[in-house]
């Protein structure tokens, strides 16, 4: 396992009242899994991804990065890279290869070895061109990419990326999700918080939503989305159905919610629809599918109300 | 060690130029405060009072409060500022512990203040007319004090670190400071001598001013009070700053500002 965070929790006292951020975590990844940590404003993401990376004391509970503790053994920070929301992350003063050598040398690199991985590093994510500009004079979507391969000078083993496109815009957006792919596809861990939850659901293999603290689902993202879509079909066609075929169709409990519209709530009946309809002009045949959204929202909602 | 140390220096040397402006005007403004220190101490002492080694004196304290400044700036602001900025957790996030970050970019940032602590001594030496002399025996009694002046520092980095805004605390500090570094303790008399090797920085000092400005040869009684002031300083700041790492990882508040 390349993490494991077992049991955390972390409440917070604040003029005599206690808050908890975060109940009963527990979750473990291996290299090359992408897991989305989703969750609605104060769910405690952000908490859990500075528990993970030692920069908050747990109450209890422990974690693990390869076979160290990242609150005890500094090892662990080795296989760690992180890019944290709300923050910076990079000298602004300094250029692009200036940052890629400094920060290689502050996670353990000899500054020959950082100054090569930098270079590499900056050709791999567009920036050569950028080396010599200094990162206050860079887009945000420049920045965000080069927090992301400062990140990665050290080659570790698990990559935290806490809202990576908060702020971008639509090709810069595109660039990230490029890379995280390729930095999966290369064998390292990412655990990815956002709240544009269609990102998570293209980049995620599995899901991990929050709220109040708890993780409240956790699964597979393609199990999760089959286990909230319906069997039911729709299909559309390219003009109005006809009386005697709309009336087959009714008798096999086919909902006609408009002229070009058929529901089939029950699968089995599908090819008998289709034979019916032979050979009318078919525009779209689809099985319902929940979105990411559709099966966060009915969690998040169905954990309130409990 | 000496990896992070190199690259400490780079980062500071390649800020030191490209923001020049800001240290030459820092430079330019401690000259200035204190030749109008100088001139306003001459109106009072009146035409016929010749200052001589007193004047010296001061001038060593002088110099050793904007060193001072300069290691206070880098650790306690240097905290601050990368609070504000953002950029202190990626700090935590290294290998390294963050004591030992902070204490090699003061070091780094040291050996580029000595140059420019240099230029402000020959600019107070030029104006002043003053004849200091350079032993090379002052550089132990120098170690004792940059020692305290660490441990000052990271002892005010850990308040940066707990509290986030310290300038208030930082600016009343400077004035501390100036007091601890510019007043003749060694002139005080009975048990008020005693708190000499116990207030930081100051036995290191005395002997700096007994070497430069008064051309007496190194006590090594005194030195070595000096070093253990020192070293005591160093160790609390240290200690200081470790409760305060703790905490804040605790309170969670490494990231705010």
């Amino acid at each position: 396992m390349v993490l494991t965070a077992h049991h955390l929790k972390k409440s917070y006292t604040s003029r005599g009242q206690t808050l908890t951020a975060v109940r009963d975590v527990s979750f473990d990844m291996s290299g090359g899994e992408v897991l989305a940590f989703l969750g609605p404003n104060g769910a405690g993401k952000t908490t859990c991804i500075k528990m993970i990376a030692g920069l908050i004391q747990p109450d209890a509970g422990w974690v693990k990065i390869g076979d160290y503790d990242p609150h005890s053994d500094r090892r662990a920070l080795r296989l760690l890279g992180a890019v944290l929301e709300g923050n910076r992350n990079l000298y602004w003063r300094l250029t692009p290869e200036e940052n890629l050598e400094y920060f290689g040398v502050l996670r353990g690199l000899s500054q020959r070895v950082a100054r090569q991985r930098g270079q590499v590093l900056l050709e791999r994510f567009n920036l050569t061109h950028k080396r010599h500009t200094l990162v206050q004079s860079l887009s945000r979507g420049m920045q965000q990419k080069l927090a992301i391969a400062v990140a990665l000078i050290h080659q570790p083993q698990l990559l935290l990326l806490d809202e990576p496109t908060l702020g971008l815009d639509v090709e810069a957006t595109l660039d990230v999700k490029r890379l995280v792919r390729e930095i999966a596809a290369e064998g390292r861990a990412i655990l990815l918080t956002t709240h544009q939850l269609a990102l998570a659901e293209e980049l995620s293999d599995e899901v991990a939503i929050i709220n109040n603290g708890e993780i409240i689902a956790q699964q597979p993202t393609e199990a999760l989305i089959q286990q909230f879509s319906g069997s039911a079909y729709s299909i559309e066609l390219e003009s109005a159905i006809d009386s005697g075929r709309k009336h087959r169709l009714e008798a096999l409990g086919v909902g006609i919610p408009a002229p070009q519209t058929l529901r089939i709530p029950q699968p089995e009946t599908l090819y008998s629809v289709l034979e019916i309809l032979n050979p009318l002009p078919l525009l779209r045949v689809e099985k319902d599918r929940a979105s990411l959204t559709d099966v966060f929202l009915q969690l998040v909602r169905e954990s309130q109300d409990v | 060690m000496f990896r992070l140390f190199l690259t400490e220096l780079k980062r500071e040397w390649i800020l030191q130029l490209r923001y020049s402006a800001e240290i030459i005007s820092f430079v330019i403004g401690l000259t200035i405060v204190f030749y109008g220190l100088f001139q306003s101490t001459r109106y009072i002492a009146g035409p016929g009072v010749q200052l001589g080694d007193r004047l010296d004196s001061i001038i060593v304290g002088y110099v050793l409060w904007s060193f001072s400044l300069f290691i206070l700036g880098e650790i306690a602001g240097g905290l601050q500022r990368e609070a504000q900025t953002g950029t202190l957790e990626q700090l935590f996030l290294s290998p390294f512990s963050a004591a030992q970050i902070f204490i090699t970019r003061g070091i780094a940032n040291l050996t580029i203040q000595f140059a420019l602590n240099g230029t402000i001594l020959l600019l107070i030496m030029v104006m002043t007319g003053s004849r200091l002399s350079f032993p090379p025996t002052l550089l132990l009694p120098l170690g004792t004090v940059l020692l305290g002046a660490y441990g000052l520092a990271l002892a005010m980095g850990s308040l940066a670190l707990v509290l986030k805004r310290v300038q208030q605390v930082l600016g009343i500090f400077q004035f501390l400071l100036f007091f601890l570094l510019l007043i003749p303790a060694e002139s005080w008399a009975g048990s008020a001598n005693f708190l000499v090797w116990l207030l930081p920085m100051t036995p290191g000092t005395e002997l700096l001013r007994a070497l430069m400005a008064r051309g007496q040869p190194l006590d090594w009684v005194q030195f070595l009070i000096a070093l253990l002031n020192g070293v005591a300083y160093l160790v609390l700041g240290l200690f200081l700053f470790g409760v305060a790492e703790r905490q804040a990882k605790r309170r969670g508040l490494l990231g705010g500002y």
